[in-house]
């Protein structure tokens, strides 16, 4: 138990900062570079917390910190290739909530810096979050009547029983709708609204320098894992370390796919895409979990 | 070449007979007749032309009557004339800086603005700082 | 990797991590800023040598000052120079951060670019290849391994001299001194 509870975090951490490297050399081989080495988030990440940083007040360090513990709790509730410390408590429903608190601890810690393009990104961040939770929470709800349970442990063993759920025949249209909201929740290129360096200097990381720099890309590698771990884990069925670890390349290489080609949507546009197919589609596979038995 | 007092009649009729887009004000300075010229170049998009108006004032008082009244967009280019020439424009609504940071005794963009010597005066006073050997 | 620069990694991650990361602040002045596209792009691909752009001065640790400066961007250059967090290191790029190059005789211009704030590294030219930010980053990495890119240091220890500098070009200073001025009767 204790073991798993340490192991969980340092597994996640270790694959989002991989993912983060891959990232990079993935969008650099796209666009015809040799790109950076894998392990250049490591190095760069080593460089932050050896720079002078320069901190705006309490709020400011306690808001980056909530959200890092925010991203943290999610991550011991979502079990990775059975690995599940909080298995029996929580589940689904759990996870709904604590998926908010990483954007909102942003938001404490860039309010607290008074900077005009802070507040643009708090909102177009927290707009953002809202436009993926409405499919997001309608994908949940089919997934929770179809196998009616909110463990995703449970989830993922019936599905090693009977396919997976994306291929399976009420829940295929909310898999097609979590493929359509993952960019926006992986904050990847069409969806990148909320940090776009070239519109607003890198949104709600412009007053983040050094440690605090290197807290926020932390984040955003457990965010990355978060996104695609609960993926792999309602839709593709889990599977053991392996196969969940390859799963989950798969799926990330697609997101990355879709990053280096696709130019960024205006704020309005992001939702209104959000809130038109992928909504629908959800809604409809909701209805059909519903139906049909 | 327009009289100094003619010119924004002048300027108005040229609008009314089509020529309605001022593309830039200007000023020669003619040191030797102590004079400046001021420069209007106007165009006309339905007859795809460009009318060159020119207006002479004296160095010693450059007083020239505003170009808004006629056309609007005459403003930054006035202002700037203002700042580097150091023309007065009667009736401009603000003739504040707008490019320069520091002070100039002469406007610099005069001829007898010696810049070399302001060079000499100014940046190449500033020390260099040295290391500590 | 080799055994040499794993013991180098152990020894002194501080500056090992500084070489191979440098995040760049561009600064947008003059002709030189041209150069800059294609070499953070596919053609010459500075990522590879983990150069890349950001945004903010906040986040950045190399500064390039890509041409003229005149007097009203010296002012941005110095508040963007004090924001950015330290160990940081400033290269000028093109013939005139260096003497004025062919703005030597003009009105607005400062000169000197060191008279203001220091600058570890230069690459001449009017203006340079974009090669030439390759040799620039590669020659940053054998002064930070030596220890000799201490502009940052010589900033701070000599702060009242380079703000008298700064105050004669600018006149009144709008923003408080960034470290304590100590004041020697002078």
């Amino acid at each position: 138990m204790v073991i798993k509870l340490i192991a969980l975090p340092l597994i996640a951490f270790v694959i989002g900062i991989f993912f983060l490297g891959l990232f990079r050399k993935i969008t650099a081989r796209i666009h015809r570079r040799y790109g950076p080495p894998l392990t250049q988030p490591v190095i760069d990440i080593i460089k932050l917390f050896y720079q002078k940083s320069v901190s705006h007040g309490r709020l400011f360090d306690f808001g980056i910190i909530v959200s890092l513990a925010g991203s943290l709790a999610v991550i011991l509730f979502l079990p990775f290739a059975g690995i599940c410390p909080l298995e029996s408590s929580g589940g689904l429903l759990v996870i709904a909530y604590l998926l908010l608190f990483a954007p909102l601890g942003i938001a404490l810690s860039g309010g607290e810096a008074a900077n005009p393009n802070i507040s643009i990104g708090i909102s177009r961040k927290l707009i953002l979050s809202l436009g993926y939770e409405v499919p997001l929470i309608l994908i949940l709800l089919a997934v929770m009547t179809h196998y009616k349970t909110i463990s995703i442990a449970q989830i993922v063993s019936m599905q090693q029983k009977t396919g997976w759920a994306v291929f399976s025949a009420p829940l295929f249209l909310s898999g097609i709708s979590y493929i359509l909201i993952l960019p926006a929740m992986l904050g990847v290129r069409p969806f990148d609204i909320a940090s776009a360096p070239q519109e607003i200097s890198s949104g709600v990381k412009v007053e983040y320098g050094g440690k605090f720099l290197a807290l926020a890309t932390i984040e955003h590698a457990f965010h990355l894992f978060i996104g695609i771990s609960l993926f792999v884990n309602l839709f593709l069925g889990g599977g053991n370390v392996f196969v969940f670890f390859l799963k989950m390349i798969f799926v990330f290489i697609a997101g990355v796919f879709v990053h280096s080609v696709f130019p960024r949507f205006r704020t309005e546009q992001a939702v209104k895409y959000l809130w038109g197919w992928p909504a629908l589609i959800a809604l409809l596979g909701l209805v059909l979990a519903v139906t049909v038995k | 070449m327009a009289k100094k007092e003619e010119i924004l009649n002048v300027l108005k009729s040229f609008r009314d007979k089509g020529y309605d887009h001022l593309e830039m004000v200007s000023c020669v300075d003619r040191i030797k007749e102590n004079k400046f010229e001021i420069v209007y170049i106007l165009s006309s998009y339905g007859e795809n032309e460009t009318v060159i108006l020119k207006t002479a004032i004296s160095r010693e008082n450059p007083q020239i009557p505003s170009a808004i009244p006629v056309f609007e967009n005459a403003e930054p280019y006035e202002r700037e004339l203002h700042e580097l020439f150091g023309i007065d424009f009667e009736g401009h609504p603000r003739l504040t800086p707008l490019l320069l940071e520091r002070k100039y005794k002469i406007p610099p963009f005069r001829k007898d603005f010696d810049t070399r010597k302001y060079v000499k005066e100014v940046f190449d006073e500033i020390p260099f700082i040295e290391d500590k050997k | 990797m080799d055994r040499n620069k794993i013991s180098k990694w152990l020894k002194e991650p501080d500056k090992m991590s500084g070489k191979y990361s440098l995040w760049a602040l561009y600064f947008c002045t003059g002709c030189g800023i041209i150069e800059v596209p294609p070499v953070l792009t596919s053609r010459w691909d500075a990522e590879r040598f983990g150069v890349i752009p950001v945004a903010t001065p906040r986040q950045a640790n190399l500064f390039l000052i890509t041409g003229y400066v005149s007097v009203k961007t010296l002012r941005a250059i110095i508040r963007s120079y004090e924001q950015m967090p330290e160990p940081k290191y400033v290269v000028g790029f093109g013939s005139c951060p260096i003497n004025g190059g062919m703005y030597w005789d003009s009105y607005n211009t400062i000169k000197h670019l060191d008279k203001y704030i220091p600058v570890d590294g230069w690459i001449a030219g009017c203006p340079p290849r974009p090669e030439a930010i390759f040799v620039a980053v590669t020659h940053l990495w054998t002064l930070i391994d030596k220890g000799m890119a201490k502009g940052y240091v010589k900033y701070r220890e000599k702060y009242e001299l380079y703000r008298r500098n700064q105050e004669k070009v600018l006149g009144t200073l709008e923003w408080p001194p960034l470290f304590p001025i100590k004041d020697d009767g002078k």
